[in-house]
């Protein structure tokens, strides 16, 4: 038994499931294809998918060496590792409209640096500090694109 | 000709070339990496191609597509690990030779296999592409609609270990597309009156999380991993004239095979390499040989695997179709860049498929220049920390989102499926059926939409065209035959 596998195409029949639903809502088209027509065969095709996927869960297929492999190396560091690798890019995302393009991304690199265990200090704010600028440079100042600027109001 | 001579004046003007240049030695860079691959190096060029004209954008992008797929053989060679799934057949023999001091020959051999395989590819996506397109011209709503359903067998074919869990991904994709703004009615679906989502989820924000962002978080895992070093110094690089002589026959033969595999949907370099080894091995006087460092086992798989470039690309840019998984990220971001991919390109932008044309087969002399030429730096490449790399690649990456709208909720969304693509690739939910479903999903419903409007609601027109009912057909076989290898793969899923 895969409890994941079983785990993952429960909450695929459940998403299924909710598109098919939501589709009554759709108004209903008779000249030619209706909008609900699409999202209801693809729902349809994936809760059957879901259930065969439900049913190799349940019949427990031997998971290969390199899987195991693969499960061993998740390990609680590396998901506090991937955790705050999220959590730094979902601010990043929120800080950049309000900091600035240049305020914001070093911290983002640096901390994406330390995240991949780089512990020399100098070189970490060296690569931050130069490659936003190298990237400002480049899609600001030669190609023009707008960018994130900081902005007290 | 002058059509042809045109495009190389194109290419050959200094900006357009160094646009070429910097796509085919980053190209052999993103290869050469292990854990970056072909469509990440694409999607990484992307915020550069945006600000470029299309022909020269194109240009770029191939150059990286053929560069990617020469610089796996470096690290298969050098460290025994294939920084594209393609190079995976080059690692046999050709770090066998590394590992008896005769590095600098593999890598000369596979540089020279990979030019010749690019070049005749190309020679044949030039005498085949104009062809198709022309057929394809005459096609109506219906037979675009088969031709479209065809193309999400190729879900079937990439859907790697599992074809259940393959097909999950497809019709994922194929979900994702259905939100926002039916194509035949503007109702806007599954958009909860949230402005947003009204257009849909943007296509390369996904694209970049589920490709790049998720490789980068990945790639935390091997932080700490002792990384693997070259030492040894590289030399005699070129191979002698009977050396050569004797590999021309394999060289040609595979670039063939290359080619060929290429063309048929959902497949690529991986299989086409692993064919054209066992096939030289085949028709070798000495297979035993094979696997202990036999240049043949360098010259066969790299010819092959550069013989896709071309080959893939003739459905792509013939059909709207992609060839492979690389051709199936272009196909996505082809329109973002002002290129429609599919016959109408031929006939309303031969400027563009000219530029294209020369700019692969100048890609593939500068594979051969470069590699000659920067051999003794490659060492050096794969020394890149992790901890520099993946970090400015995820900076890239969120600039590549932002850059297209200037919009940080494009930003907010590739790191929405950049956990997506992670936990799918952690449970072996491969990402690629997820592209071809947000890529195809749309064109099927909105063809089969335009034959309903025509036919006046009769569904039977779908089976009414004669080529509708061929791609029919050979969607029924491309689907059996991945059944067929399922099985054979893994006969106690029984």
């Amino acid at each position: 038994m895969d409890k994941k596998e079983i785990f993952l195409s429960i909450v695929l029949m459940v998403i299924s499931m909710t598109i098919y639903i939501l589709t009554y809502q759709f108004p209903q088209q008779t000249v030619a294809l209706s909008p609900a027509v699409f999202p209801r065969f693809v729902s349809t095709c994936l809760f059957i998918l879901s259930v065969a996927l439900l049913i190799q869960g349940i019949a427990g297929v031997k998971k290969d060496s390199e899987q195991k492999k693969v499960e061993l190396t998740l390990n609680k560091i590396f998901i506090i590792r991937l955790l705050l690798m999220i959590i730094l890019a979902f601010f990043y995302t929120q800080i950049l409209p309000l900091a600035g393009y240049i305020i914001a991304t070093p911290p983002f690199l640096a901390g994406a640096m330390l995240l991949f265990n780089e512990k020399r200090w100098f070189r970490v704010m060296a690569v931050s500090i130069i490659t936003t600028a190298l990237l400002y440079i480049l899609f600001r100042i030669v190609f023009k694109v707008f960018l994130p600027r900081f902005s007290l109001f | 000709m002058s059509a042809i001579i045109q495009g190389f004046l194109y290419v050959l003007y200094p900006l357009h070339f160094l646009f070429l240049l910097l796509g085919v030695a980053g190209g052999i860079i993103v290869g050469a990496l292990p854990g970056l691959t072909a469509s990440v190096g694409i999607i990484l060029l992307l915020p550069l191609a945006y600000q470029l004209d299309p022909s020269t954008a194109m240009v770029m992008l191939c150059g990286e597509f053929c560069g990617a797929m020469y610089g796996g053989s470096i690290s298969a060679i050098l460290i025994a690990i294939p920084g594209t799934p393609s190079a995976a057949a080059t690692v046999l023999d050709g770090y066998p030779l590394a590992q008896k001091g005769e590095a600098g020959k593999a890598i000369g051999i596979a540089t020279i296999s990979s030019a010749a395989g690019g070049i005749i590819s190309t020679f044949c996506l030039m005498f085949i592409g104009p062809r198709l397109a022309r057929l394809a011209l005459k096609f109506g709503p219906e037979e675009y609609f088969a031709l479209m359903i065809f193309g999400l067998t190729i879900i079937a074919s990439v859907s790697g270990k599992s074809l259940v869990k393959g097909l999950i991904s497809g019709f994922f994709g194929l979900l994702i597309a259905t939100i926002g703004l039916d194509p035949v009615t503007g109702y806007a679906r599954f958009s909860f009156n949230m402005p947003n989502l009204m257009a849909g989820f943007p296509f390369l924000p996904v694209l970049i999380g589920l490709f790049a962002i998720s490789q980068i978080f990945i790639q935390l895992e091997a932080v700490g991993e002792k990384i693997k070093h070259f030492r040894q110094k590289i030399r005699n690089v070129l191979p002698s004239f009977k050396e050569l002589k004797n590999l021309a026959t394999v060289i040609i033969a595979s670039s063939f095979l290359g080619t060929f595999i290429g063309i048929i949907p959902g497949t690529g370099g991986t299989i086409a390499s692993f064919l054209a080894y066992s096939e030289a091995k085949r028709w070798s006087k000495n297979p035993d040989s094979f696997g202990k460092g036999n240049i043949i086992g360098v010259a066969a798989p790299e010819a092959a695997n550069n013989g896709t470039t071309g080959g893939a690309m003739i459905p792509l840019l013939s059909l709207g179709i992609p060839g492979d998984v690389v051709t199936a990220v272009m196909l996505g971001i082809l329109p973002l860049i002002g290129i429609s991919p599919g016959p109408l390109l031929f006939k309303e932008h031969p400027e563009i498929i000219n530029s294209i044309f020369a700019g692969m087969l100048l890609a593939n002399v500068l594979i051969l220049l470069l590699g000659i030429l920067s051999v003794r730096l490659f060492p050096q490449v794969l020394m890149t920390p992790d901890a520099i790399l993946f970090p400015v690649i995820f900076a890239l990456c969120f600039l590549g989102a932002f850059s297209l709208n200037n919009s940080v909720y494009d930003m907010f969304i590739a790191l929405i499926f950049g956990v997506i693509g992670y936990i799918m690739k952690k449970n072996n939910f491969p990402a690629a059926p997820v592209v071809l479903g947000v890529i195809l999903g749309p064109i099927a419903e909105d063809e089969l939409g335009r034959a309903l409007i025509i036919s006046h609601g009769d569904w039977t027109v779908l089976f009414q065209s004669p080529i509708a009912i061929f791609f029919y057909v050979i969607s029924i076989f491309s689907l059996l035959s991945s059944l067929k290898r399922q099985f054979s793969i893994h006969p106690k899923t029984k």
